[in-house]
C-alpha cells in the first residue's frame, strides 16, 4: 500500500499535503525503498523536511521509522530512491558521510561512556588538539571550555563537566548526548526516542531544549518516536509511518491523540475522526 | 535556566570530595603504610640507596607486565598470557642467540636479538587481538589458551637455563639504572599517552562501553588488536629485562607473573571492569607488590615455600580493596545524583 492508497482507503482521511512550506527543503527524501531480504522496511517514502522545523516521524513497532532514520543518518543505505540535503543529491555509505553534510544522530541508547566525565563524552572521538609539528595532543582546556559553552550557552544547563555520566539523571544524560551532537556543529539533529523512559520533569527538560535548538538556533530537528503526546506538544509537523509507508503528514494543531493512534495502528482514519473532532 | 542549575557542583560536601579523591588515589597512602611496616619489621629491605635501587630493578619486569595488563584492563579486556609471552619470547630469542650446548646459536648480533624478541611479542599479541576482535573469541579463553600454548612451547624448547647470551643483550636488563629508567620512561610515556592522546581516551571509552565507543566512531575492532599487540610488545620487553636481571634465560621464566601483574594493576586502582584507573596508580601498585615481595624474601619469619601462598593473599586483599573502594565510591556518588 502506498501513501496515496492509504489516503484513498478512507473518505475522511487525510490530505497528504503538509503545512505550507517554501524554498528548497533542508532534507528531501524521494521514493525511498529499503528492503532486508524479502522484507520491505521502507516502501516508497517521499517527504520534505524544512530548515529549522521540528519534524516528528511516528509509527508503531515495525512501521519503518527506525530504518528511515538510519537511512537519513547513514547507518543503512536505501535500496532505491533519492535523498537531497539543501537540494544536493546525497548518498551516505556511513554515519561519517552524513556528519560531513551536517546531520548528527542521537540514538536511543545515547552511546554514552558511563565511566567518563561529561566533557570527555561530548568530545570523544573529536577532541580539539594542539601541539607542535607532528606531535599533537588533546587540548583539555579547550575541551572543557567548549563543552562548557555547549552545555551552558546552547543547552542552558550549568553542569559540572567533571561529573561522570553514570551519575546523571535520564534527562541530563539525554542533554549530554545532544551536547555531543552539537559539538559537531550540525545543521540537522535526528533524535531517536528522545523522551522514552523519562520522567515528566525530564521530558519537559528535553522538550524545552529541543525547542530552543530549533526555534532559537535554527537547527532542523527530526524526532523519531512512538510517544504521540510528546510529539504533539513539540513537533511542527508529524509524519506517520505504517507498514513502511508514509500515510500522512499532519499539523499537530489540527490533529490529536486519537487520529494519530488510528493512523499508527491501521494506516487510515476512522470515518468521522479528523483532527480534534 | 534549568531548575537543576548547579545540581552537581553543590551536591557533595567537602568530606565526600575528600573521600572520593582519597579513593581515586588509594594506592599512595597504602604504599606509605606498607613502607612504614617494612621499615619497622623488615628494615633491611630498605636499609640504603642500594637496596632501594635493587628493589626497583627487580620491579622492572613486573612493572612492564603490570603496564601491559593495565592497558588491557582499562580497555575492558584482560590478558592472561602476558607472563607466557614474556617467557616464550625471551626463551625463543635466547635459543637463537645463546651459545649453550643445546642452544640453536644461529644469531650473534644482540641488535637482531632485540628485534626478534620484540617482533615475537608483537606477533603473539597481534594473534591474541585478531582472535578476540575479529574471530570473536572470549578474551579469557583466548589468552588462557595462549598462556598454556606458549608456556608449553617454552618448555618444549628448553628445560635448562640458556646461557652464553651477548653482553649487550644482557646489559639492557642487567644495568640497574638503565632498566629502572626504561620502566619509568615506559610508565611516563603511557601515562601521557592515556591522558593526552585520542588513542588513550579511546581505550577508556572502549573499557567503559564497547557499543558506545563504536557508535561514536571508534574502530573498536582495530583498537582491540592494537591494545593486545602493545601488550605483547611490553610483555616481550619484560622478558628481555628479566633475562638481563638474571643473566641467563631460566627455564621457568615468566611463570606465575600474570597473577602479580593483576594484583599490581588492581591495587594501583585500575578497574577490573574497564574504563577507570590511572597509569600512575599502576606504578604505585608495582612498587607495592615488589616491596612486599622483597620484604618477604628478607624476612626470617617467612620461608621461601610460603611466599607463593602469601602472594595469593596479596591478590585477594587487592580485590577486596578494589571491591570496597567501588562500593564506597558508588554510594557517595549515588547519594549526590539527582
Amino acid at each position: 500500500m502506498s501513501a496515496d492508497d492509504a489516503t484513498s482507503d478512507s473518505e475522511s482521511v487525510a490530505q497528504m499535503e503538509a503545512p505550507a512550506v517554501s524554498g528548497t527543503p533542508k532534507i528531501r527524501v524521494e521514493d525511498v525503498v529499503k528492503t532486508f531480504g524479502r522484507i520491505t522496511a521502507v516502501d516508497g517514502v517521499t517527504l520534505d523536511i524544512e530548515e529549522g522545523e521540528i519534524f516528528a516521524l511516528i509509527g508503531d513497532n515495525g512501521a519503518g521509522k527506525s530504518t528511515l532514520m538510519n537511512i537519513l543518518s547513514g547507518v543503512h543505505q536505501a535500496t532505491s530512491g533519492s535523498m537531497y540535503v539543501d537540494g544536493e543529491a546525497v548518498s551516505f555509505s556511513n554515519p561519517s558521510e552524513a556528519r560531513a553534510k551536517g546531520i548528527e544522530t542521537v540514538y536511543q541508547d545515547l552511546a554514552l561512556m558511563d565511566d567518563l566525565d561529561i566533557a570527555t563524552n561530548i568530545f570523544m572521538g573529536q577532541f580539539p588538539m594542539k601541539g607542535f609539528g607532528p606531535i599533537k595532543y588533546i587540548d583539555w582546556d579547550e575541551t572543557f571550555e567548549r563543552s562548557g559553552e555547549i552545555m551552558m550557552e546552547r543547552l542552558g544547563r550549568d553542569i559540572d563537566l567533571n561529573t561522570e555520566v553514570e551519575f546523571l539523571s535520564g534527562g541530563q544524560r539525554q542533554l549530554v548526548a545532544i551536547g555531543r551532537a552539537l559539538a559537531f556543529d550540525p545543521e540537522v539533529i535526528i533524535l531517536d526516542e528522545p523522551t522514552s523512559a523519562l520522567s515528566v520533569d525530564a521530558t519537559r527538560l528535553v522538550q524545552d531544549t529541543i525547542e530552543t535548538l530549533s526555534k532559537e538556533q535554527g537547527i532542523t530537528i527530526v524526532i523519531v518516536s512512538h510517544n504521540i503526546e510528546s510529539v504533539l506538544e513539540l513537533a511542527d509537523r508529524i509524519g506517520v509511518l505504517y507498514q513502511g509507508q508514509l500515510v500522512d503528514i499532519l499539523d499537530p494543531s489540527e490533529t490529536g491523540l486519537e487520529p494519530l493512534n488510528d493512523l499508527m495502528t491501521t494506516g487510515t482514519l476512522r470515518e468521522g475522526i479528523r483532527g480534534d473532532d | 535556566m534549568s531548575t537543576e542549575e548547579g545540581f552537581i557542583r553543590s551536591r557533595f560536601g567537602d568530606t565526600d570530595d575528600a573521600v572520593l579523591t582519597l579513593l581515586d588515589n588509594m594506592i599512595w597512602p597504602i604504599l606509605g603504610l606498607v613502607i612504614v611496616g617494612v621499615l619497622v619489621f623488615v628494615p633491611q629491605t630498605l636499609r640504603n640507596v642500594r637496596s632501594v635501587q635493587l628493589l626497583l630493578w627487580a620491579a622492572v619486569p613486573l612493572g612492564l607486565l603490570v603496564l601491559a595488563e593495565s592497558l588491557c584492563l582499562l580497555s575492558g579486556h584482560f590478558d592472561l598470557s602476558i607472563g607466557s609471552i614474556a617467557g616464550f619470547s625471551a626463551m625463543f630469542t635466547g635459543m637463537l642467540l645463546g651459545t649453550c650446548p643445546s642452544c640453536w646459536n644461529v644469531v650473534s648480533s644482540p641488535w637482531i636479538g632485540f628485534g626478534i624478541i620484540l617482533v615475537a611479542g608483537a606477533l603473539i599479541g597481534l594473534a591474541n587481538g585478531v582472535m578476540i576482535a575479529r574471530v570473536g573469541l572470549n578474551p579469557f579463553l583466548q589468552t588462557l589458551a595462549f598462556l598454556i600454548i606458549f608456556e608449553g612451547a617454552k618448555t618444549a624448547m628448553q628445560t635448562q637455563p640458556v646461557t652464553g647470551l651477548p653482553a649487550l643483550y644482557l646489559d639492557v636488563g642487567g644495568t640497574p639504572n638503565f632498566a629502572i629508567g626504561v620502566l619509568l620512561v615506559a610508565f611516563l610515556a603511557f601515562g601521557l599517552l592515556m591522558r593526552f592522546s585520542r588513542f588513550g581516551q579511546a581505550v577508556y571509552a572502549l573499557g567503559s562501553s564497547e557499543k558506545s565507543a563504536r557508535e561514536v566512531g571508534i574502530d573498536t575492532s582495530r583498537l582491540i588488536i592494537v591494545i593486545y599487540t602493545i601488550s605483547g610488545v611490553l610483555s616481550a620487553i619484560a622478558g628481555l629485562m628479566l633475562t638481563g636481571f638474571v643473566g641467563v634465560v631460566p627455564p621457568l621464566i615468566g611463570e606465575g607473573l600474570v597473577f602479580q601483574a593483576f594484583a599490581g594493576a588492581v591495587i594501583g586502582g585500575i578497574s577490573l571492569f574497564g574504563g577507570r584507573g590511572k597509569i600512575t596508580g599502576a606504578l604505585g601498585g608495582v612498587i607495592l607488590i615488589q616491596l612486599v615481595q622483597s620484604a618477604l624474601n628478607n624476612s626470617t619469619a617467612v620461608g621461601a615455600t610460603e611466599i607463593q601462598m602469601i602472594n595469593g593473599f596479596v591478590l585477594l586483599v587487592a580485590i577486596l580493596l578494589y571491591s570496597t573502594q567501588s562500593k564506597i565510591r558508588s554510594r557517595i556518588l549515588a547519594s549526590g545524583s539527582v
